[in-house]
């Protein structure tokens, strides 16, 4: 029935091996997603119609695929995939009736291919592929035995040549769809069934947050290089007045009249002087700079939350999964059920939507085997004959809820009772008191299951120990309810997004540790004494973790050789050792609460797969312990020891960004909460809007001059109060005299320093 | 009040404090802390450090805790953290005994009567003091200086620095 065999074999030959292997990985990603859509159409489609454009939709993206598989030399995809869209033709053309059954066999061929590129260099991947063959056989087959058959129809241009997936952020040309063989391309109409696997479909307006964080980073940038020049000149003339002081020693030694010695003297004087003046710049300098970087700090914060809500995305896609999941647990169980979904449109973190999907999996099993009745008994019972679980998302402030209903048969807690009795997990008495939700909430402990009615479904799934063990890695919770002959709902609360690092885990006196990847450089092997390391021709410095990370109980252990770990941070390299390296791993952060998080050594820590504590080492802390007495660039001022205060709402107005940012990073730092504006009417609705303890006013500036801003304040009976400063650049007598008539605290000239300001806001 | 004893001295402590009554799971030794807080564990998600009364008492060396033990779990003054116990003897309504900051148990034994806020800010304290800043003081109503209109704010704990001094 396929009249042009698959496509030549261009493709593969053309790149190295390791090339090559960064394309599959692109490939498979591309892949996903195609399949995903191949489901997901197919599953939309379900009982009702399959539509034209559905079926253009499954054949292109199969067709892209077949092309792409091509390319990075998977010929075994390339005839699968051929084969599938030749089969799928027919559905187009009207020839075949939409059917349950065709979806189902669709769906399996997806999975199947699926498996097939992920195995695709192990052993068995000839078998999956004959596999999906024989299924994608079947589905002509079905379409052969419906109606005529057509010949295969190819809808897409065959000379375009595939797109790489480095092209997937493309936008949707909706005006030739036909034409435009994307994989990841959805046109509008198709959203609600959208594909967010590997490619981040990400909202224009964040990407402009984006934008704007990393423009004010380049801003940051700027601001700290001209400070370091700064510094740099004034190292130069510290050097200099080095050498006239050490000049005038050793003139001193040669003086031998008091007239000599006299002008040494006079000379030397001047030195000091000039010293004075530059160890203020260099106070000033650093003041500056520590304000810079507090600057650069918050920067990078909002850059932060920006990438996180860049990778949020909706529960859409999960739920298309999940959806999956319960129609081959329905099919497999012989049961009837119906899901229904809402709420596709809440966000959550891709880290945390990824490692829910096992566990709501085992849920949504469980529903479908245990919770559904069989049809017959629900008829007994008065029930709709078809099952219904419902499956919903919500936000609720910081969590994401997710609740899975059934109108099953509900969870029959006197059974569990006499159950956790027979297996001696619990006395009669205890059984006797416990109410039902303890009962309930012990169906997660470990090594409790239902298996008394289990079956081949729920035994393959993970337990539920294990579905409130990821949930709880996750800094989320479980909770069950249900009502006999009514039906149970499960209700997990989550973390919308969540701190994933990835870090390098390593034993010191047999407990666990890690660090994070970004900060490791290298391994080496040293001596166990060793305290220097060559690094680059570089000696760095050996700190012994074997000794910092002793206890009473585990003193570090002997050994001749250890392994360091190289690591780099702020600019400083030092090399660590360890007992063993265990790997790279992915972790979830978890916060060490405020007992723990005062220890300097720490930086947070993660639960392991079997729940164990481990401790997340803080590189800075570690520098400064190899590094002694050398700053490691994040040390804050001494002078912030203390616990901040909030000293009030400040509204700095000033048309010049540079000096919005300066004023704002000077003043927060006294403990002020700052709000900008950047000219006197805008400064003038914020005043309205708010009280302000304090305005920090420019004068010249558009639209409404800092006098007219501070003689409305003045005018207005409940703003009259409000202290003002002025920072100019013209303090004539003339403005002063007017500052003064208008109550202005303190004028400051132009530039502003640290100085200036703590002065003008000194109490008086 | 609960009544527990904990090295074979019994000690009573407000209800109101005490979440819940816990089994440890296993605990992570924290190297370089203080001795009052022997370790951490992971309770449904939340790392919980381990409390030792007697050590934060000003006693003598801490028993290590293991898998297992019991516990009672303390929320008090922001924080969350497991107390350690051998057995808990009673729960129940208890007289005031005749010291100060006694109770008399069923038994008719005086009890000294433990402060899980106090506790709590001990560690804390102690765990500052290993970074070599003292704890930040307790919030308090009085009128901070500054200008204008200055109120105190909590001390915010993970915003403050770490000073490479190990006092």
């Amino acid at each position: 029935m396929v009249d042009d065999g698959p496509p030549g074999d261009e493709g593969g030959a053309d790149f190295a091996a390791d090339e090559l292997e960064s394309l599959r990985q692109f490939f498979r990603d591309e892949a996903h997603e195609a399949l995903e859509i191949v489901t997901a159409r197919a599953l939309a489609a379900g009982s009702g119609t399959l539509t034209a454009e559905a079926v253009t939709e499954m054949m292109r993206v199969t067709h892209t695929l077949k092309g792409s598989a091509g390319t990075v030399g998977l010929h075994g995809v390339v005839d699968l995939a051929h084969r599938l869209e030749s089969a799928l033709a027919p559905l187009r053309v009207g020839s075949v009736a939409w059917s349950p059954a065709i979806a189902d066999r669709i769906v399996e061929i997806a999975d199947g291919m699926r498996t097939h590129v992920d195995a695709v260099d192990a052993e068995q991947a000839g078998l999956l592929a004959e596999r999906v063959r024989v299924q994608i056989a079947e589905l002509a087959k079905a379409g052969r035995d419906g109606d005529a058959v057509p010949r295969a129809v190819d809808p897409i241009d065959s000379g375009s040549r595939p797109r790489r997936s480095t092209d997937s952020m493309v936008v949707t040309d909706e005006s030739d769809p036909g034409r435009t063989s994307m994989s990841m391309k959805v046109p509008a109409a198709d959203q609600t069934t959208s594909h967010d696997g590997r490619v981040l479909r990400v909202d224009a307006e964040r990407v402009d947050a984006l934008l704007a964080a990393a423009g004010e980073l380049l801003f940051d940038r700027t601001r700290i290089e001209r400070r370091v020049q700064q510094l740099r000149t004034l190292a130069r003339d510290l050097g200099r007045t080095r050498q006239t002081l050490r000049d005038d020693v050793s003139r001193l030694r040669g003086a031998s009249t008091d007239g000599a010695r006299i002008s040494l003297e006079d000379h030397l004087r001047g030195v000091e002087n000039h010293l004075a003046e530059q160890s203020t710049q260099l106070a000033q300098a650093t003041s500056a700079l520590l304000d810079d970087t507090e600057a650069l700090r918050r920067t990078i914060a909002s850059l932060q939350a920006g990438l996180t809500r860049v990778r949020m995305q909706t529960a859409r896609f999960l739920f298309t999964q999940l959806a999956r999941s319960v129609r081959a647990a329905a099919r497999a169980a012989g049961t009837r059920v119906e899901l229904r979904t809402t709420g596709e449109g809440t966000e959550f973190d891709k880290a945390v939507a990824e490692q829910i999907t096992d566990p709501l999996i085992q849920i949504l099993r469980n529903a479908v085997v245990h919770g559904i009745e069989p049809t017959e008994e629900r008829l007994r019972r008065g029930k709709p004959a078809v099952g219904t679980i419902t499956l919903s998302a919500r936000q609720e402030s910081s969590l994401v809820v997710i609740e899975v209903t059934d109108d099953g048969r509900g969870i029959d807690t006197s059974r569990l009772r006499a159950k956790f009795v027979d297996d001696g997990k619990w006395t009669e008495a205890r059984a006797r008191l416990a109410s039902d939700a303890d009962v309930l909430t012990a169906l997660f402990d470990p090594g409790v299951s239902s298996r008394d009615e289990a079956d081949e479904m729920s035994g393959r799934g993970i337990g539920l120990d294990l579905v409130r063990e990821t949930i709880a890695r996750l800094g989320g919770e479980i909770t069950v309810t249900s009502l006999a002959g009514r039906g149970t709902t499960f209700l997990l609360r989550l973390p919308v997004s969540t701190a994933v690092s990835m870090s390098l885990l390593f034993k010191v006196g047999g407990q666990v540790y890690a660090i994070p990847n970004v900060h490791v450089e290298s391994t080496a092997l040293v001596d166990a004494d060793a305290t220097s390391l060559q690094v680059r021709g570089e000696l760095v410095p050996v700190l012994a973790l074997p000794h910092v990370l002793a206890t009473a109980t585990a003193p570090p252990a002997a050994a001749d050789r250890r392994t360091a770990l190289v690591l780099g941070y702020a600019g400083k390299t030092l090399a660590v050792t360890v007992d063993k390296v265990i790997g790279p791993r992915e972790i979830v952060v978890r916060p060490l609460g405020p007992l723990l998080s005062p220890l300097p050594l720490y930086a947070g820590a993660t639960v392991s797969a079997s729940g164990k504590v481990q401790l997340i080492l803080d590189v800075a802390h570690l520098a400064r312990l190899a590094h002694p007495g050398a700053a490691t660039g994040d040390e804050p001022a001494p002078t912030t020891l203390e616990p901040r205060r909030v000293a009030g709402r400040a509204l700095v107005v000033d048309d010049s960004r540079a000096i919005r940012e300066a004023l704002t990073t000077m003043l927060a730092r006294e403990g002020w909460i700052v709000d900008v504006a950047e000219d006197g009417s805008h400064a003038w609705q914020m005043a309205q809007q708010l009280r302000y303890d304090l305005v920090v006013s420019d004068l010249e500036m558009p639209r409404m001059t800092g006098f007219e801003l501070i003689q409305r304040l003045r005018d207005d009976t409940q703003l009259a109060a409000t202290p003002v400063i002025v920072i100019t650049s013209r303090t004539s007598p003339e403005n002063r005299r007017r500052a003064r008539d208008l109550g202005v605290r303190t004028m400051i000239s132009k530039p502003v320093t640290r100085r200036k300001l703590l002065d003008a806001l000194a109490p008086r | 009040m609960i009544v527990f004893a904990i090295g074979g001295t019994r000690y009573a402590a407000e209800l109101r404090w005490v979440r819940e009554v816990i089994t440890l799971g296993f605990v992570t030794e924290i190297p370089t802390a203080p001795p009052g807080l022997v370790g951490a564990f992971n309770l449904r998600g939340t790392i919980v450090p381990v409390l030792d009364l007697p050590s934060l008492l000003g006693g003598t060396h801490p028993a290590t805790p293991r898998q297992g033990d019991g516990a009672l779990l303390l929320e008090a003054d922001h924080a969350i953290a497991a107390l350690r116990v051998d057995t808990i003897d009673e729960v129940g309504t208890l007289n005031a005994g005749p010291g100060v900051g006694t109770v008399i148990d069923g038994r008719g034994r005086m009890v000294a009567v433990v402060d899980p806020p106090a506790l709590v800010r001990r560690a804390a304290a102690a765990a500052w003091a290993v970074r070599g800043i003292p704890a930040p003081a307790d919030d308090t109503d009085e009128p901070m200086e500054g200008w204008p209109g200055a109120a105190p704010e909590p001390p915010d704990v993970p915003e403050l620095p770490g000073g490479d001094g190990h006092g």
